[in-house]
Parts: C-alpha cells; structure tokens; sequence
C-alpha cells in the first residue's frame, strides 16, 4: 500500500484528522506543549494529595502506599513527562524558525517521537490501575524495586512507559542535532544562533549521552523482573550498581530540564531590556563546560554510601566547579539589566523572577555540594528544597515566561498583561511560601508520609501546603488567560516585543512553510533577500524533491503499535503476537511510504559538511548506542568485579562457539562493505549477491547463538542461575536483538536491491545499513572476550 | 528545626561548617538579590522619559557584543575564593567526622530491617528499641541491612550513614552530653519508611556500666 502524501492538502486546524497526521513542527510543538501541560496538571494534583497529607502532624488522609505512589509518580511525571516536552514543544516550534529552517530534518520521525511520548505517558499512567504505580521514589533504588519487595504488576508497567519515553527523547535527539548543524540558513555561523537554539543544541548532546544509561537501567530492572537476572536483586550488584548506572543519566538529566529554561532567558531578556546580552560568548563557553561537567558529578547523591572518601572528595570539587559555569552565566544575565530599559512585561517578570530563584536554589546546591555537610543533609527536605527551587524557580517558571513571550507568534493573540502579571505574583508568593520553610525543616526525612507531632516540624509543613494551594490556584489564572485570549485577545503583529530573532520575522502564527524566502545572513544582518535575482523556495521546489508534504499517517500507528507490544510484554503473550502483526503493517506501510522533506540548498554545515542528513542521523543514533552498551558492559564489570567467585573462561561458556560466531560476524560485515562497493559501482548483481550472503551469515550467527543457548539452559545455565548467567544472557540477547533487527532492515534492502532501487547516485541506505551493521559487529568484538575468554 | 545544646563532636564539626557555608550563603544572596530588585527598579522602563538603547534589538540585525572579560573574570575569581574556603572546610570536617579514634571506644552494629531497627552491643546483646550508650567514649557503629537500602540517621548529631545490604558501613560519634535522641530512617524502604524510628538514649558512664552489666552475655 503506497500512499502518495505529498499532493495531500493539509487539513484544516479544528479537524481532528489535522492533529492525528500532522509532521509539521509547529504543530507538533502545540501537541507537545498541550500534552506536557496535561502532565504538569495531573503530576500537580498529585502534589497537592501530598501537601494535604504533610499539612498536620499524624495524618490519615492518605494512606501509606498511596502516598508513597504520589510521591513517586509525582516525580516522574514532572521531570520526564512535563520539563523537558514542554522544552522541546518550545524547541519543535521555534528551533526551525530561529535558524531559517523549514521543518525539522526528519518530520516523519518527529511525530513519531510525539506520538512514542504520549503513549509512554498513557502507560505510566496505567500503572496506578495495574496493581499500584511505582512507589519507589522516582529514583527507584534497588533492591526496593526487585521482584521480592515490590511484587506487583504496576512498576513493570511504568517501567515500559520510561521505556517508551527513552526511545522517544532518542528520536528527537537525532533530529535536532542533524536540524541544528545542518539545516540553518545560509550565512549563519553557529555564533550568530539565538541563546535558545544553542540552548537546545546543547540539551538534546546531553540527552544523547545521559538517556541511554536509563534505558539500560531500566532494562536491567525490567529483565530483573520479568526474566529472572539478578543484577540489581544480588548483593554483587545490588543498590550501588542502580545508583551508579541512575545517576550517571540522574545528574546530567537535571541540567537537560535547565538549559531550555536559560536558553529562553537569554533570548527572553535582551528584549525586555532592550540591551544586547550582557557577555553572550562567555555564556555559551559556561553553557558547553557545565554541559560537559555534568558528567562527572553523580557521585554527589552517593555521598553517604560508603564511597572511598577520597573519591567523595573527588566529587565535591567536580561538583563544587560545576558552579563555577552558572555563577558565569547568572552574572552575566544580572548585567544584561544594567543601563537597560526594562519593560516589565510577563515574560520578563517570569524570567527575572526564575533567575532570582534559580540563585538561591544554586546557593543551597552548594550545601550539598559539600561532602561533609551532606552527611546530615542527605535524605532531607533540605535537599527536596534545593532541588524545587531549581527545578521549578529556575526550569519552570521560566518555561512559562517563554509560553507568555511566544504566545503571541503562536496564536496570533496577545495575552491579557494584567493577568499575567497577576499570575506572576500569585505564583512567586505561592512558590516562596511553599519552599522556603522546608529549609528550615532540614532535619525531616524525605518521602516520609507523616511524622510525630512532637518532631517541630508541623509549622513548617502547613506554611508549606499553604503555599502549594496558592501555587496550584494560581496556574489556573495561566491556563484560563491562554484559552480566552486565543479567541479574544488583541491580534498580535508578527513582532509584538520588538525582538531580534529571526522568528519573529514571519507572520504570527507563521504559515507551514515558516518564511516566503529562505533568510541569509550576511554581515551582521538577516535578511530575506526578495526581487528578480534570488528564488522563493516555496513556489520553485529544489531540484529532485517535490514540494514538501506535512501529513503521514503511519506515526501514530507505529507509535499505537509500539504501545500494544509493551503492554504484552508486561500482561500477555497474546497481546504481543497481536502487536508484532500489527507493527509489522504498519512499518512496512511507514517504510513504504513515499514521503518527501525538505532538502536545504546552500544551508550552513559546519563542521560537518560532507556528512548528509541521513548519515548524520545514523551516526546520532550510534552514539547512543555506544552509550547504551557501554552501560550494559560496565554494569557486568561492576558485578563481576565484585563477586567473590567467577566461572573461569571456558568453564561454561564454549570458547569455539564464540570464536566461530565472532568469525561469521566479521566475515558478515565483509560482505557488507562489498555490497556497498558492488551499489556504488552500479553493480545491481553483486549487490543482491553482498546483501544475502551478510543476511545468511547474520542468520547463521542467530541459530548458532540459539542453539549455544539451548544447550546452556539444558545444562542447568539459564538467566535465574547467579550473576555470571544474568550477565551473560542479558548482555549477548540485547547484542542479539539489535542482530535481528539489522536483519530485519536487511530484508528491506534486499527486496529493493533486487527491484533495482540501489545506483551510483541512490546509495546511501545500503551505506547507512552498513554503518549501523559494523557498530553492532564491533559490539561483539568487545563481548567475545570479555564473556568467553576472560 | 529547634536549637540544640552541642551533644556531641559530630554536632560540632557539622555545625561549625554549616554556620560558615550560611553565613556566606546569606551574605551572598543579599548582595545577588539586593542587586538584581535594584537593577530592576533603577534601570525600569519609565515610558516617556526613558531613552530607547542605541544597542537595542533589532529585527535583522546580529546583536552586538557586549561585556568585559574583567567583569566574568573578576566574579570568577571572587567565586572561586569562596568556594576554595568551602572546600577547606569541608575537607577538613571530612576527616575529623571519618576517622575514629581507636582508644576509649565502644562497637555496635545497627541492622536495619523492614522497618526497625537492630542493636546490636559486643557482648551479643541485642535490642530493637533504643540504643544506649554512655558520654564520652566514641561509639563506632558498623550499619547494616537485613533486606532493602535504608539510611541510620541521628539528626541532633548531624550524621548519618546508608544501609546497604550486602555492605557494611562504618560511622561513629562521641556523645558530649546525656539525654534522649532520635533515629530515624532516610532512605525510603517501603510503607513503613515514615515509621522506622528508634531511640538513642545517652547516660552518664557509671549509669551505662550499670546497665551492660545487667545485659548478660551472648546467647
């Protein structure tokens, strides 16, 4: 079934049909904003369940398990289903139109991404109805969450949701670093790029590094669980290992949810100021060494585990200098007021107002930053202060800033200002009230659902749930402004603040195609050159593509399919035969498809100018996976490390069947190269030839790898017996998934191969396979030895 | 969070640090604060009679730059002093609160569980209670878990330690003071975690030999 999508007219904005199959950005930021307010709402009223719960001493309101799944999904949602898609609903909007884009450079994958977003949520949100959601915290420390502990059905549930969120931030991450190097405008330098794109630039790099180390976690606990490995259940592995592989992702992740915020900031305040930034290079510099820094800093939430304090000092200087970037950055911002003319307009309330919280949230950071001080402040509601000040003074606050400040682009409206700034005082009183006091209640332990009447701390914790009720009620002042002013607000002019960025340069809310002509940058200035010498792109498509479509309707199918295949692997395996037919469907109609995206010509590249698109993109989605496995592979160093006792090399695993195996896969990937060269040179024979011998072998590879394993679990060596079988199995099945699937993409090229798809000119997917195929066999280079000769 | 009298060596290292990071901390957000709600207020736009930049942002136009390396240079270094004298400190804290003593010293281990707590004294008596312990001598505490990771936490003495089963950490305090204390778990454990309390009671040392003697020997 081959639909035809680029002659489709795009539906109009009240049919549903528009909203189901959209591809284009700006609509896929709207359904990420609105969704991740859904979010923010439903994680909020799970707050205030457990501020009236705190509110009295020795209350019964909310029982002890119910408060514990408050507490837990409460954190979930708001960092991962409300901070960061709300930034990205932002980045989707806006990314494009400040760099002279178009599109995102792969739209398809872009609803995809959305849709594996909202699915993810819908299963989180399931979880509360199978059995209890996740009550761990949303650190979900090990062994609390292992089968013994916590036996029912509802963490598995919420642990395919986080599953599903990971591969849905992975696509994104691809997109906005292939859209962001590759796709600007002619002329513009990444210097000259607005704070808030080089902010997303930034975060999507972190995302990368930081979001597979979760995926592997997760799938560790997953495979805890379900299979029976006993990586975070044994003693070998156990807490410290979740706690390394969490917070390696857990602190970079902390900074992914901020940087959006002080991206938007940057741009936010020259505006409202009317002044340059104050220092712009050396905010960028700040940005990228606090990027990197973030890496090396996790130690700090493990400070009292018994950690070699030598190593915990260590982490106090890395986590000490990581200050050093933001005390840069928030001078800098501080300046940009100086001699200025500020207009004190919603945004610039909301973001001057973020900075000033984001001061003393960082302040207190230092406290805890502090190895010796953390040993009292560890588990307290110290640290639940730092964290809300930051998360939510410094993140979001200035996220809604930003929803007030692109209003108008978006809608065409402007908001109602005394409103809004009402808001802004309600929120600031409200959020001031709500945290402050838990500073002063630095003795009480975390996530504890009630406490003695007699612990001194009743005062603090009714202030506190009076704040959060102002707080909540507040935001409703947001929503209800934003919905009346979309019909009644004064129509905006395309640049109502008098901005600089080049957004603000099309009509408000822009037309699909964002601007008439593609803008250049040229001595200091963006222009969107016009008259008889220069091409308007919308009407005179590129050569070799046609005009551009915005409607697929596979995304939201693979996306339902997905959700189908991880609700069977958590219930039944009915349902998993179901969702494997349907993902097949609708794969192959996605894959089918012939969907045609926008080709930039004479866009700005560097550095990577001779990397197109598509390569760029595989390349993103290896690095990924460089980081994935490399988790997998530290965590069986980790527990074998640490274990008493290991199998000697050859002992159970059979050397000759890895070797043969390790042979067949590097002869396989010979046969790739070969068929690359064979559709470079227009070979269409050799081609074919080249791409079934690399399935065959890849084949054989799987039945010797099953029948290796067959003969294991006979013998007795299966994934519940101890950690050396954990280990293996998990780590050569993820090897042997990501086979399989390669194989799967093979089929694909075989087919077309044999239609004659492949020529000298149209032979990036065989190269692009290849890349993909040598990543997963060097993978396996690196397990031969370490499973089966060491 | 009521003041209390110095109860033992650890309330005092901690102490000491955290009054000289808060005094820092106040000063510092003064100053930040004060300046930025005085920036906002002086550098405010009064219509009419305030001049639009001559820098001001321009559609089109690349914004200029603007700024000196003195001034990031000059914040850096300010910073950097502050946090050099936090990180003194706190190394030196560190080392007074990790290291015990080896003379006049007293052992215990401390299982936790879901959801209490084990004493446990070197003559083999245990007790799920209270733990006692006598002024003066450094008690050094090996803290264990029987099942899931909990955290042994006494916050009138500022310290506390993780229990993690398969491991054993270590930690130790000196009492200065008699008196009656509580310990709690830090680390949520379950839906008992809000409940995992204990007793620390503290006694003038004839009181304590007292008492051990009458605990009996191990079973």
């Amino acid at each position: 079934m081959t639909v035809e999508a680029s002659l489709e007219p795009v539906p109009p904005a009240w049919s549903v049909k528009r909203w189901l199959f959209t591809t284009n950005h700006k609509d896929i930021g709207i359904l990420y904003l609105l969704t991740s307010i859904y979010f923010f709402v439903a994680a909020g009223l799970l707050a205030l369940l457990i501020r009236t719960q705190l509110a009295v001493p020795d209350n019964a309101f909310l029982g002890t398990s119910a408060y514990n799944q408050a507490v837990t999904v409460h954190g979930l949602l708001m960092v991962l289903w409300f901070l960061s898609p709300f930034a990205l609903g932002f980045a989707n909007y806006f990314v494009p139109l400040q760099i002279g884009a178009r599109d995102l450079a792969f739209p398809r994958l872009n609803a995809l991404s959305y849709w594996f977003y909202l699915f993810s949520g819908i299963l989180m949100l399931m979880s509360f109805f199978a059995g209890g959601a996740p009550d761990a915290g949303w650190t979900l420390y090990s062994p609390l969450t292992s089968l013994r502990y916590t036996p029912f059905l509802g963490l598995n549930v919420g642990a395919a949701g986080l599953i599903m969120l990971i591969a849905s931030v992975t696509m994104g991450t691809i997109n906005f670093i292939v859209t962001i190097i590759r796709m600007r405008a002619p002329g513009m330098k990444l210097r000259h790029m607005p704070m808030f794109t080089w902010s997303m630039l930034l975060t999507v790099g972190m995302m990368l590094y930081a979001f597979p180390s979760l995926l592997a976690g997760v799938l560790i606990l997953f495979s805890d669980r379900a299979l029976g490995t006993m990586y975070f259940s044994s003693n070998e592995g156990g807490s410290l290992l979740w706690d390394h592989i969490f917070w390696f992702f857990g602190h970079p992740e902390v900074y992914i949810v901020l940087f959006p915020a002080l991206g938007a900031v940057a741009d936010i305040l020259p505006t409202f100021t009317r002044r340059p930034l104050y220092g712009r290079k050396y905010i960028l510099m700040s940005l990228v060494a606090a990027a990197m820094i973030s890496f090396v800093v996790w130690g700090h939430h493990m400070f009292v585990t018994g950690m070699n304090p030598a190593v915990t000092k260590l982490f106090t200087l890395t986590t000490v200098a990581v200050s050093l970037p933001f005390d840069v950055i928030t001078i800098a911002l501080i300046e940009t007021m100086v001699r200025a003319r500020i207009k004190l307009k919603a945004p610039a309330l909301f973001a001057i107002g973020s900075v000033m919280l984001f001061v003393i949230g960082g302040i207190t950071g230092v406290f805890l930053a502090s190895v010796a001080l953390d040993m009292h402040l560890r588990g307290t509601y110290w640290v639940v202060s730092h964290f809300h000040y930051v998360m939510v003074g410094g993140s979001a606050m200035a996220l809604i800033g930003a929803l007030y400040y692109w209003f108008p682009k978006m809608s065409g409206r402007m908001y109602n200002e005394p409103m809004a700034k009402m808001h802004f005082a309600l929120s600031f009183i409200g959020f001031n009230l709500l945290y402050f006091p838990m500073y002063m209640a630095l003795d009480m332990p975390r996530r504890i659902s009630t406490y003695p009447a007699d612990a001194g701390w009743g005062t603090w914790n009714m202030l506190s749930t009076v704040g959060s009720f102002i707080f909540g009620a507040a935001q409703l002042l947001l929503l209800y402004n934003l919905f009346v002013s979309l019909k009644r607000g004064e129509p905006a002019g395309p640049n109502p603040w008098q901005a600089s960025t080049l957004e603000w340069a099309t009509s408000s809310p822009p037309p699909f195609h964002n601007f008439d002509v593609t803008p250049v940058v040229s001595n200091g200035l963006i222009f969107l050159p016009s008259g008889a010498g220069n091409q308007a792109l919308a009407q005179s498509p590129a050569e070799g593509t046609s005009q551009e479509t915005h409607i697929s309707y596979w995304p939201i199918f693979v996306g339902a399919a997905s959700f189908v295949f991880l609700l069977g692997l958590v219930s039944g395996f009915h349902v998993i035969q179901i969702s494997i037919a349907l993902g097949v469907a609708v794969i192959y109609g996605y894959a089918r498809e012939k969907f045609t995206a926008r080709h930039e010509e004479g866009a700005e590249t560097w550095p990577l100018q001779r990397v197109e698109n598509a390569k760029l993109g595989v390349w993103v989605f290896l690095a990924s996976e460089i980081v994935f496995f490399s988790a997998l592979i530290a965590a069986y160093i980790f527990v074998r490390v640490n274990s008493a006792a290991w199998p000697a090399a050859g002992e159970i695993l059979n050397i000759q069947h890895g070797a043969v195996n390790t042979f067949i896969l590097l002869t396989s990937s010979f046969t790739a190269v070969f068929a690359l060269a064979a559709a470079r040179a227009g070979a269409k024979r050799e081609l074919v030839a080249g791409l079934l011998s690399t399935f065959a072998l890849g084949v054989i590879f799987l039945l010797n790898k099953a029948s290796e394993w067959r003969e294991l679990i006979d013998h007795g060596f299966r994934f519940a017996s101890g950690l050396p079988a954990s280990t293996y199995f998990l780590t050569t099945g993820a090897h042997g998934v990501h086979v399989a699937a390669g194989l799967v993409v093979l089929i694909y090229l075989i087919i077309r191969a044999m239609g004659g798809r492949y020529s000298k000119e149209e032979s990036g997917a065989v190269e692009h396979f290849g890349l993909y195929w040598h990543f997963v066999d060097i993978v396996w280079v690196f397990l031969f030895p370490l499973f089966y000769l060491i | 969070m009521l003041p209390s009298p110095a109860v033992s060596n650890t309330y005092e290292t901690w102490t000491g640090l955290f009054n000289t990071f808060a005094t820092l901390a106040v000063v510092v957000g003064a100053v930040v604060l004060g300046l930025m709600t005085f920036l906002v207020i002086k550098y405010r736009d009064k219509g009419a009679s305030s001049k639009e930049p001559e820098d001001a942002p321009t559609l089109g136009k690349i914004p200029p730059s603007r700024g000196r390396l003195k001034t990031v240079a000059i914040s850096l270094t300010l910073t950097s002093a502050i946090l050099t004298v936090l990180l003194f400190g706190t190394f030196g804290a560190l080392d007074a609160l990790m290291n015990p003593p080896q003379e006049n010293t007293m052992d215990v281990t401390v299982t936790a569980f879901q959801w209490g707590w084990k004493f446990k004294y070197s003559n083999g008596y245990e007790d799920t209670r209270e733990l006692r312990v006598p002024v003066g001598k450094a008690v050094r505490i090996k803290v264990l878990s029987d099942d899931v990771f909990h955290n042994f936490g006494i916050s009138d003495y500022k310290i506390k330690m993780d229990a993690i089963p398969g491991r054993t950490n270590h930690m130790w305090f000196r009492a200065t003071q008699p008196g009656d204390y509580v310990i709690q778990c830090y680390e949520l454990c379950g839906i008992g975690h809000a409940f995992m309390r204990a007793k620390l009671v503290v006694m003038e040392p004839s009181q304590f030999e007292g008492w051990y003697s009458n605990t009996g020997a191990a079973k």
